[in-house]
């Protein structure tokens, strides 16, 4: 059995720098020739958004696409739990959805789905930073729910509407358990988010954010991010966190969450005790 | 299945930190990067999964007891993308690797470069961005 697995292999072409080093997760992203196409268009009109995308691409920057993570206008409290926080303990890791600025490098996906009355519902997949949910953004000119029955949760209520070539999506009634940077960053269910979507080519999609949530920070903050399309018939895949999660037992490390869920730790507004 | 192995040999190679003291993912939370390991020994099993692919390695110590490394590798989603197949990495195949010992548990690692039969190799098998760079250049 050995004997015929090693000809088998002896047989492969690959070249013996195969496959290229690349320290980190991998995504392809579209050659120039490809990425430097015209923006698509549905038949409504209105630019394709599929991809699918990935933030940080062939290089696997990871975490550094996150903005002037340092730079974020907390208030006092907010900055004393981000202090405490250790990134040892980051939700993601334990396989929680990575939260509204979250990006890594494995790609995600705009569906624009169509109804018999037209265009419906868009859809966001995310084959990593979703935690397994699907973000939905309602595009029938609906209204969020009353604040005092809008249940929390990781990705809110989203509606959406097209201001010409961009897609606008306006959310609340998020949850306070994702962190908003590795580092900790939090925020809280005042959260509101308006994210304006533009694809500027065949490669490109610029997303540009403001958070608004004055529990948490002095002022509203605007954040600028590029995605890039990975190159055509590149798919997502099926990615189950919880499938072989052995996060923490190399370095003994504990799982906080065991038994009390995510979460912010404080009250907001109240200064965690040391 | 019997393994035949060479010795496991433990390095003393001191990796250079000055970039993982800014570093801000799970390899530095896991792994050390001053505690290189290597080995040679037989692919007892791959495991194709998520969050992280493992393959688990046995080594004849000296004393001809038989230690089982269980390496971490990156998401088998991007090693699927870089262009590795299940019939690259199969049970039974002697491998040679390198990689980063577990801070608390030694034989739980974080694969550098694995050195497959035909010569292939391995590289970059780390899926934190904070890993030290491949010792193959």
């Amino acid at each position: 059995m050995i004997g015929s697995a090693a000809s088998l292999l002896a047989q492969a072409q690959a070249p013996a720098d195969f496959p290229p080093k690349a320290t980190g997760e991998f995504t392809p992203t579209a050659p120039p020739e490809i990425a430097n196409r015209p923006t698509p268009r549905m038949p409504d009109g209105h630019p394709d958004l599929q991809g699918p995308w990935t933030w940080s691409g062939a290089k696997a920057e990871g975490e550094k696409t996150e903005e002037k993570p340092n730079e974020l206008p907390l208030l006092p409290w907010a900055k004393a739990l981000k202090d405490n926080r250790k990134e040892q303990n980051e939700p993601y890791l334990f396989c929680a959805p990575m939260g509204i600025l979250r990006h890594n490098p494995f790609p995600w996906n705009f569906i624009q789905s169509t109804t018999s009355k037209g265009p419906g519902t868009i859809y966001m997949v995310f084959e990593n930073g979703g935690g397994g949910a699907v973000r939905q953004v309602f595009m029938d000119g609906r209204k969020h729910p009353d604040p005092d029955d809008l249940i929390p949760t990781w990705w809110g209520h989203s509606t959406g509407r097209w201001e010409g070539d961009t897609l606008v999506v306006d959310t609340v009634g998020y949850n306070d358990k994702s962190w908003l940077d590795s580092r900790g960053t939090p925020h809280t269910d005042k959260l509101h988010t308006i994210e304006r979507w533009t694809r500027t080519s065949y490669g490109t999609l610029v997303n540009d954010v403001t958070l608004d949530d004055p529990v948490t920070f002095s002022q509203l903050v605007q954040l600028h991010f590029v995605a890039h399309a990975l190159p055509p018939g590149q798919e997502l895949m099926e990615y189950v966190c919880v499938d072989n999660d052995q996060y923490g037992v190399a370095a003994g490390l504990e799982n906080p969450y065991k038994g009390k869920g995510f979460g912010l730790e404080v009250q907001p507004g109240e200064f965690i005790k040391k | 299945m019997r393994p035949h192995l060479i010795a496991l040999v433990s390095g003393l190679f001191i990796v250079t930190t000055s970039s993982l003291a800014l570093a801000h993912h799970s390899f530095a939370i896991e792994y050390d990067a001053t505690k290189p390991i290597e080995g040679t020994g037989t692919i007892q099993k791959v495991e194709w999964t998520n969050p992280h692919m493992r393959i688990y390695i046995d080594v004849t110590e000296p004393n001809g007891s038989v230690t089982t490394w269980n390496l971490e590798m990156g998401s088998v989603n991007s090693i699927q993308r870089r262009g590795w197949k299940p019939s690259d990495l199969k049970a039974g195949l002697k491998v040679s690797f390198k990689g980063y010992a577990g801070r608390e548990v030694r034989t739980r690692a974080a694969i550098d470069v694995i050195t497959l039969p035909d010569g292939r190799v391995f590289k970059g098998a780390s899926s934190a961005p904070d890993a030290p760079p491949s010792s193959v250049p």
